[in-house]
């Protein structure tokens, strides 16, 4: 290499260092700027994305959630609210079960963990609803026949006062069939929403594959829940 | 023959307390006074685990399903309610009523769907007597989907002791021989009306 290739090499590199140089500490102020801008967790992601948008146009109206009694922390007990609630049965379950997620004013009484999410909600048209939540719920729950059925009992619950829709309720964990929420209760079984169109009691209910008609209140869980996968 | 499940085991310890009380262990210890309970009213008994082990909920099912005239009873201590109450669970009646008929072949999934009634009143039976020695405990069993029930075709019951957030074991010690001397009355006094659903005549 001759000498004069040398001189141009070495005059390319120091304007290089200088350039460099010179836009080091630009680099870094936005980067730092970058940094700044907090980035949503995947979880609250998903939140905003499940919300509806056009919550803020629905007209006002008494809603009523189930969350434990101040009386009994084993109980539910119902609290009336004015919620904003679409017409709607879909975004309608989201914004109850969101408003449930949210939890009551006294954080004590809450029924579902304070970072479980509401991943996803579908209605068939046979009133079965598949509601997906984060894996928080499985995880948080605290572990129970008791504790988990209050759980499972508040969603149940708070989705026949305010979606009349909803006839039959399946729950799934980031988007799979779960055997339990927590150890105990069965999340394999589709849970009977809505006693009114099924006989009174407790809000709990098995569905068997083979289930003969959709009037009994149960239909065939696992065929919902692997639909539901997809 | 009596089946007794202590819940949990292995790497589930199931719920746990602050003082790092684990039910995995103490319904370890609540099984082997149930099952003293038992065997001193003449009634035979085996366990699902009898040591550190955690079978699957169809394997617990299975030891209870091979046995013929048998009774189930699973053990848990909850995180939740009023310490010192105790309750028992049975499966939904809904569960019986969509029972398919596959011509006298029971499916595993709901081989509880013709024992419910029969485990209803199993368990009546032992709440009764739970709620005599433990104030505040429900007179009458629960109804719950607890998993391990769906598949155990016998009568069955679940019985949850509150709970793993007392200060010292010692008050959960303290209520085992009461649960185990009402699980052992309860099941005399259900004995004569437990007539197999398929079979009749057949007893525990």
């Amino acid at each position: 290499m001759s000498v004069r290739w040398r001189t141009w090499v070495l005059v390319g590199l120091g304007a290089a260092t200088v350039i460099a140089a010179i836009y080091f500490p630009y680099l870094r102020k936005r980067v730092k700027t970058a940094a700044k801008i907090e980035q949503p967790s995947e979880e609250q992601a998903r939140r905003e994305l499940t919300t509806p948008t056009a919550a803020s146009a629905d007209p006002l109206v008494k809603a009523r959630m189930f969350w434990a009694s101040p009386e009994d922390e084993t109980a539910l007990a119902a609290v009336n609210l004015d919620l904003a609630l679409s017409p709607e049965p879909v975004p309608r379950a989201k914004q109850v079960l969101n408003t449930l997620l949210a939890g009551p004013v006294d954080s004590d009484l809450r029924t579902l963990p304070a970072d479980a999410a509401l991943l996803a909600f579908y209605l068939l048209p046979d009133g079965t609803a598949i509601a997906d939540f984060s894996e928080a719920l499985a995880t948080s729950t605290p572990s129970g026949i008791q504790s988990e059925q209050l759980a499972v009992d508040s969603i149940a619950r708070t989705l026949e006062a305010n979606v009349p829709q909803v006839r039959r309720l399946k729950i799934l964990i980031h988007g799979q069939e779960v055997e339990t929420l927590a150890g105990h209760l069965d999340l394999t079984q589709m849970f009977v929403v809505n006693t009114k169109a099924t006989q009174p009691g407790p809000l709990v209910g098995g569905a068997l594959p083979k289930a003969t008609s959709a009037s009994a209140g149960l239909a065939a869980g696992s065929a919902a829940g692997k639909k539901a996968q997809r | 023959m009596v089946v007794l499940d202590p819940a949990h085991g292995g790497t589930d310890p199931g719920a746990r307390g602050a003082q790092g009380i684990r039910e995995s262990d103490l319904v370890l210890d609540l099984t082997m006074q149930v099952r003293r309970a038992l065997e001193a009213d003449g009634f035979q008994v085996i366990q699902t685990r009898s040591g550190n082990e955690n079978p699957s909920f169809d394997d617990r099912s299975a030891t209870a399903n091979a046995q013929y005239g048998a009774v189930f009873v699973t053990l848990h201590i909850s995180s939740s309610g009023l310490p010192g109450t105790a309750r028992v669970y049975v499966m939904p009646e809904a569960a019986a009523k969509t029972a398919v008929n596959t011509g006298g072949i029971l499916s595993w999934d709901a081989a509880q769907a013709p024992y419910v009634t029969l485990s209803r009143k199993f368990g009546d039976a032992v709440q009764g007597l739970l709620a005599q020695k433990f104030k505040g405990s429900p007179s009458n069993a629960q109804v719950a989907s607890v998993r391990q029930l769906r598949t155990t075709a016998a009568p069955a019951i679940a019985v949850e002791l509150s709970s793993v957030s007392v200060q010292d074991r010692s008050e959960l010690d303290r209520m085992m021989p009461g649960v185990a001397e009402a699980i052992a009355r309860g099941l005399a006094s259900f004995r004569p009306s437990y007539v197999l659903p398929s079979d009749a005549g057949a007893k525990p």
